[in-house]
């Protein structure tokens, strides 16, 4: 047995506890079964950036404990996490500075494995997320106390779901892939990087996290002055290679997004299209402008028929007014090199 | 601190007649086709307990902002009083035939006009545009299917010939032979399957400059726009997940289903009970509407006109976009939250029922008043039982 005392489960859900003061507990995992894979994360680990303007820039990480020390290093975004459908997976959260939670976002588990601390609770010391993907597609995960905060300050990192057979197609009998290539696109206001308190305006107080001005733009952890270059971002592919993008929008802008190229959507959100009647695969043209909001995923698989280099732009859109973050500055442009 | 949202109908400041009311509940009926509403600012308690002045549509003395729902087809008639000092109007984009443009300080004005395709709509003040609509003069507007059926019989929320055959496919699979989703179907005339997520934003600074009287510029309202309050069906935060038992003893525990706002928002079944979410965009900033525990599929948008339209991809996301005027339905399948280990369902240590936030992703909507994480545009789902 679990024990769930302390919890959204046993206790009762106030106007305090759903958001100034949520349940705290480490509970064991309920209904626990033995695990294929298992993911030791730490976090909050601190580490500094530097912007382009050589400010120095704080932010949070998840750091992976499954990698042994030594070879261990803290980045932004946090540690990728890979896995495969159909295994059962423990993430195990250890916590510092404060409670924390890992939500696996777009994975679906039980309430207690899902990291909401108004509906289930936030993590004291450990708690072992239990979770078997269904469905094989790209994910992230992020912590989802304070998320305003949390989140934006980088708590948060890229979730691979594999198919069984692993990494070359995009589900079994699906897509294949000769090259890969996530993007995570991101936003920051060095105003919300100044704030120490992880709990800042959770009881009340003004702390202005309704606003937002981004004054950085980064692609996969890679400030936007460096993107057109860093194996981060730009892709490199020989003629007649397939080419799959993961492209997540990781910032609390709208993500505007045209390729050099032809692309095939093949999958939204961690779900698969062209399988089902609902739902045919989508080709965009080269050009052709589309847009993530918040938290979206699209999968994109490019096979360009010619070499040559493809411009990639990313504009990164207010919420409100629409416009070019930072006066026209929230751009992001990398590029799809053929060979 | 009171944890329900109060109003006082009448001028800013308090010199009106003050009423302590809920916000956003009453449905009228698909059976009615004549409406009676008025306008009137109010002032409204928001969940941090801060007063900001409002307008509203009521329905009656004390329903405001009501749930319209009719039925295609159907002859509607709406009146609409001005008990407000200003010009104001009424108008449902994407049916043309039912506006008013513009209503004086006392007077009342009428329409007339045939209910169009089944749909999701949003009636707002088009006078002044966008100013009175954000000061809270908007609601939603459902057009029920006359039959809705598919070419196989399954039931929809859209009439056969607005159908498109990707949203056909999907409500044919529903409860039928695909092991995915087990179950029963969508069914329709039961609002326990059809539920109402009507976002919206306030910026209290742009209240109480009209409050004091400003004559603002409607043209530079977005662009100043700063919203520090965010709103489901008027509702916020731990306001939007009221649920028997669970709130705080010293609330008057007065609630029914019919008169508890959140659970017009809050869907709630068994596993295999589809339900049908609304959800629409009254406000000026974009939301970024994320469900946990399941995808949902889309089945509608609107087109350049505004009028609804049937999805030709229906995307099964757990993140989709409301723009400012949107309306989208999406389906939530109430499947097996998909990823809990086959082994270990149905679950024997954790209890049912199982409950999954959604909130709006760019997580500033998640505040109110720059803090109070999340007492903001969040609400939860709840599956009650397995199969
Ligand atoms: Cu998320
Ligand atoms: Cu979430």
């Amino acid at each position: 047995m679990s024990n769930l005392e302390d919890t959204a489960f046993e206790e009762r859900l106030t106007f305090s506890t759903f958001g100034c003061d949520p349940f705290k507990a480490d509970p064991r995992t309920p209904d626990r079964e033995d695990a294929d894979v298992t993911i030791r994360l730490e976090g909050a680990e601190g580490m500094d950036l530097r912007a382009p303007d050589g400010r120095k820039i704080k932010v949070w990480s998840f750091e992976n404990k499954s990698v042994p020390d030594g070879q261990r290093r803290l980045t932004y975004p946090s540690a990728p996490i890979r896995v495969r459908q159909g295994q059962i997976v423990h993430t195990r959260l250890s916590t510092s500075k404060g409670p924390h939670t890992v939500h696996h976002h777009g994975i679906e588990p039980s309430t207690a494995n899902d990291g909401v601390g108004h509906v289930s609770f936030e993590v004291g010391d450990s708690y072992t997320y239990q979770w078997q993907p269904s469905s094989p597609g790209t994910f992230f995960y992020h912590c989802h106390r304070n998320t305003v905060l949390h989140f934006e300050l980088g708590m948060f990192g890229l979730l691979i779901v594999d198919p069984p057979s692993g990494p070359g197609s995009i589900y079994e009998g699906g897509p294949t892939y000769d090259v890969e290539q996530a993007w995570v696109a991101d936003d920051m206001d060095p105003r919300f990087h100044a704030i120490s308190n992880h709990d800042a305006g959770l009881c009340g107080l003004d702390v202005g996290l309704n606003r937002f001005e981004p004054k950085y733009f980064l692609l996969s952890g890679v400030f936007n002055n460096r993107t057109m270059t860093d194996s981060r971002t730009m892709v490199s592919a020989k003629l007649g290679q397939r080419i799959l993008i993961r492209l997540l929008n990781a910032s609390y802008s709208i993500l505007r997004v045209a390729l050099g190229c032809d692309a095939e959507w093949v999958a939204c959100d961690g779900r698969n299209m062209g399988q089902d009647p609902w739902c045919d695969t989508v080709p965009i043209p080269a050009g052709t402008p589309f847009e993530l909001t918040t938290a979206q995923r699209y999968d994109l698989i490019l096979s360009p028929p010619a070499r040559g280099t493809y411009p990639v732009r990313m504009e990164f859109r207010h919420w409100i007014t629409g416009e070019i973050q930072d006066r026209g500055a929230g751009v992001v442009q990398t590029k799809v090199v053929v060979s | 601190m009171k944890r329900r949202t109060f109003m006082q109908i009448g001028a800013a400041g308090g010199a009106a007649a003050a009423i302590g009311m809920k916000t956003a509940s009453g449905i009228a009926r698909s059976s009615d086709t004549e409406f009676a509403l008025t306008i009137s600012p109010a002032n409204t308690e928001l969940i941090d307990g801060t007063w900001v002045y409002t307008l509203s549509y009521f329905l009656g003395s004390s329903r405001p902002s009501p749930e319209i729902r009719v039925t295609e087809g159907e002859e509607i008639s709406i009146t609409v009083t001005n008990k407000d000092t200003q010009t104001h109007g009424f108008a449902i984009p994407g049916i043309a035939s039912a506006t008013i443009p513009a209503i004086e300080p006392g007077a009342t004005a009428h329409v007339v006009f045939k209910a169009p395709w089944a749909g999701s709509f949003l009636y707002v003040d088009p006078y002044k545009e966008p100013l009175n609509r954000i000061l809270g003069l908007h609601g939603a507007f459902i057009v029920e299917a006359e039959e809705g059926k598919t070419p196989y019989g399954s039931e929809t929320p859209f009439s056969g010939p607005k159908q498109t055959p990707q949203v056909q496919a999907l409500f044919d699979a529903l409860g039928g032979g695909d092991p995915r989703f087990p179950g029963d179907q969508w069914r329709r005339n039961d609002l326990r399957r059809d539920k109402l997520w009507l976002f919206s934003q306030t910026d209290p600074a742009l209240n109480a400059r009209v409050a004091a009287g400003e004559m603002v510029d409607p043209a530079k309202v977005k662009a100043n726009f700063v919203p520090r309050y965010f709103t489901i069906n008027g509702l916020s935060g731990y306001d939007t997940a009221i649920h028997e038992g669970s709130h705080s003893d010293d609330d008057d525990d007065d609630w029914d289903d019919d008169d508890n706002p959140a659970g017009r928002i809050m869907p709630s079944g068994k596993e295999g009970e589809p339900c049908l979410i609304r959800t629409m965009n009254a406000g000026l900033a974009n939301h970024s509407v994320h469900i946990h525990g399941n995808h949902c599929f889309i089945l509608s948008g609107v087109d350049s006109e505004y009028r609804n339209e049937c999805a030709l991809y229906c995307f099964e996301r757990d993140v989709w976009q409301l723009s400012p005027m949107q309306r989208t339905d999406v389906l939530l399948p109430f499947k097996r939250p998909p990823d809990i280990p086959l082994s270990a369902w149905p679950p024997k240590d954790e209890p049912f029922p199982l409950r999954y936030v959604m909130h709006c992703h760019f997580e500033l909507s998640q505040t109110a008043g720059g803090g109070n994480y999340p007492q903001g545009a969040v609400t939860h789902w709840e599956m009650t039982a397995p199969l």
